[in-house]
């Protein structure tokens, strides 16, 4: 539907009018085929009436599937759109004071700004902060609004809450999908076949299940992620190690220094310790990293009586061992740390 | 805004005061109430060289909502004798009141196309068949009746007084029909006083 001509500057043209509703082209679209004009909306309206042209009933093509019913109409020529941009038209807010006359294809551009459009959205100055259309300002509730804020937001709260719980759970699945892991890993190090079938049983069917011996494992360890790679390297340097036999538990270095340290540290690493598990290994070599059964001397005597149920390995070639948590679970979390530790002794270790 | 139907009807009203056949007075239009300008008040006047010439017919004119994507409502309050319009209720058989309207039409094309219409009748696709029969059948009474008619109900001038016309309704008269009742009886039975009574009296 066009503009009222009574809202226009000066005499307009009989052709810059729509022949259906009959006022001043808004948005006008031409049947291709007649060359008619008329305002895009009202042409749509007809031809769901009647596809024939409203002047001189040319039958309009009906449109093809799938696409609108513009497709028998086009754009105006330009000639007529370039009269109808010239235009000088009043605002449609001068019934709420607007003075302004405008070019036809500026008045959008000026109803965006007009600040008589009572539906201009400005924002509510008691505090609330809302931004509301001008003429619903007076009806305004600040409370009504904010707790229709609180609600959705509530509503989106639940939502990523619940998302946050599934996550949790998929998270927890997998981490003990990863135990799961480990432990196959360390059981086909080990070689016990009693307890790789113990550990394959418990094994959703998802790890490759072939690969038992350590040589098939690397083989095809490049499949895994960090932590089950660490883990097969671990298990398989730790089979390569020869268990210690401790003669005199009491030749325990509590505080070895940094001199001996460095040589366990190149013993261990000549061994064929990964590199990440040294580091951690000799970070636990000194009694303040040790768990508190053997952290000091007073909890070392008391617990002096457990020492032989370790499972040692020795550094080869040293007066020293490595215990490692995976090995030593029985102990306890009092007598080992992880991943393991190691013991620097005085003598006593063949 | 005033929605469109409105909006049109206040255009074209102003359109036909301005126009030509305004000026020389062929046709009319007036608004029955300010307040509902769906409801109208046509007129057009009998062409000339028909039996209609100098005949004032009102038209009742109702606007749809639905204007101007389908058509007003026209019928002739007036009555009048011609093979497109009911003799009886005054519907008008005219291609564009029905399917051939067009958007772009106003109530001035509308009325201009009734008088065109008084002017060439369409005796093939009737609107009263009685009429039609006799329009085709014996076209020098229909002319006859019709102009009575326009006499009688239009105030077209009285260029002969038939006064043979005038004693058949005075006859029935006398026998207590209607006046309205016994022209339309004698119309149809092509003044066949005997034809009439029967068809009133049986």
């Amino acid at each position: 539907m066009g503009y009222e001509v009574e809202r226009f500057v000066g005499v307009v043209d009989e052709e810059l009018f729509c022949p259906i509703c009959g006022l001043v082209l808004d948005s006008p679209l031409q049947i291709k085929d007649c060359e008619h004009c008329f305002c895009g909306s009202c042409i749509e309206e007809w031809l769901k009436h009647q596809r024939v042209c409203p002047v001189d009933r040319t039958p309009v093509p009906p449109s093809c599937e799938g696409s609108s019913l513009t497709s028998a109409l086009g754009p105006a020529p330009r000639i007529l759109r370039n009269l109808l941009s010239r235009l000088r038209i009043k605002c449609e807010n001068e019934v709420f004071g607007c003075q302004t006359v405008t070019h036809l294809e500026g008045l959008q551009l000026h109803l965006n700004q007009c600040e008589y459009n009572p539906r201009r959205p400005v924002e509510c100055d008691r505090g609330c902060g809302s931004v509301v259309p001008m003429d619903e300002l007076t009806q305004h509730n600040c409370i009504k609004e904010l707790r229709e804020k609180i609600t959705n937001q509530s509503l989106v709260i639940k939502t990523l809450s619940d998302q946050v719980s599934i996550l949790q759970q998929e998270l927890s699945d997998q981490r003990q999908e990863m135990t799961i892991l480990k432990e196959l890993v360390r059981s086909s190090a080990s070689s016990s076949s009693n307890s790789l079938r113990h550990t394959l049983s418990l094994l959703p069917p998802l790890p490759p299940l072939s690969s038992a011996s350590p040589s098939s494992v690397s083989s095809s360890q490049s499949n895994y992620p960090d932590e089950v790679e660490h883990a097969i390297q671990t298990s398989q340097w730790l089979s390569l190690l020869r268990p210690a036999r401790i003669r005199h538990w009491g030749g325990i270095i509590s505080t070895p220094d940094s001199i001996l340290q460095s040589i366990i540290r190149q013993a261990l690493s000549s061994s064929g310790c990964p590199q990440y598990l040294l580091v951690e290994l000799m970070a636990n070599a000194h009694e303040r990293r040790w768990p508190p059964g053997l952290s000091v001397l007073e909890t070392r005597q008391l617990n002096r009586s457990r020492y032989e149920q370790y499972v040692t390995k020795q550094v080869p070639g040293k007066q020293a061992v490595v215990i490692m948590a995976s090995e030593n679970e029985h102990m306890g979390d009092n007598m080992i740390v992880s991943p393991g530790m190691v013991i620097i002794f005085a003598h006593g270790v063949d | 805004m005033a929605s469109l139907h409105i909006t049109r009807v206040k255009r074209e009203f102003r359109e036909v005061v301005s126009s030509e056949e305004a000026q020389k007075s062929q046709i009319k239009i007036e608004i029955i109430d300010e307040s509902d300008l769906t409801k109208l008040k046509g007129t057009v006047i009998g062409p000339p060289d028909t039996p209609f010439e100098g005949g004032t017919y009102i038209l009742d004119i109702r606007i749809p909502d639905t204007y101007p994507f389908n058509p007003p409502k026209v019928k002739f309050v007036t009555k009048i004798w011609h093979p497109n319009i009911s003799s009886v209720t005054g519907a008008i058989c005219l291609d564009i009141l029905k399917d051939q309207w067009a958007a772009a039409m106003t109530l001035r094309t509308v009325l201009l196309s009734i008088q065109a219409l008084l002017q060439a009748a369409e005796p093939d696709d009737p609107q009263d068949a009685v009429v039609a029969k006799q329009y085709k059948g014996d076209p020098e009474l229909y002319r006859k009746t019709a102009k009575h008619w326009a006499q009688t109900y239009a105030g077209a001038p009285k260029t002969t007084d038939d006064a043979e016309i005038s004693a058949k309704i005075d006859t029935l008269l006398q026998m207590g029909i209607t006046e309205t009742k016994a022209r339309e009886a004698l119309s149809t039975h092509s003044w066949n006083l005997e034809a009439a009574v029967d068809s009133l009296f049986t």
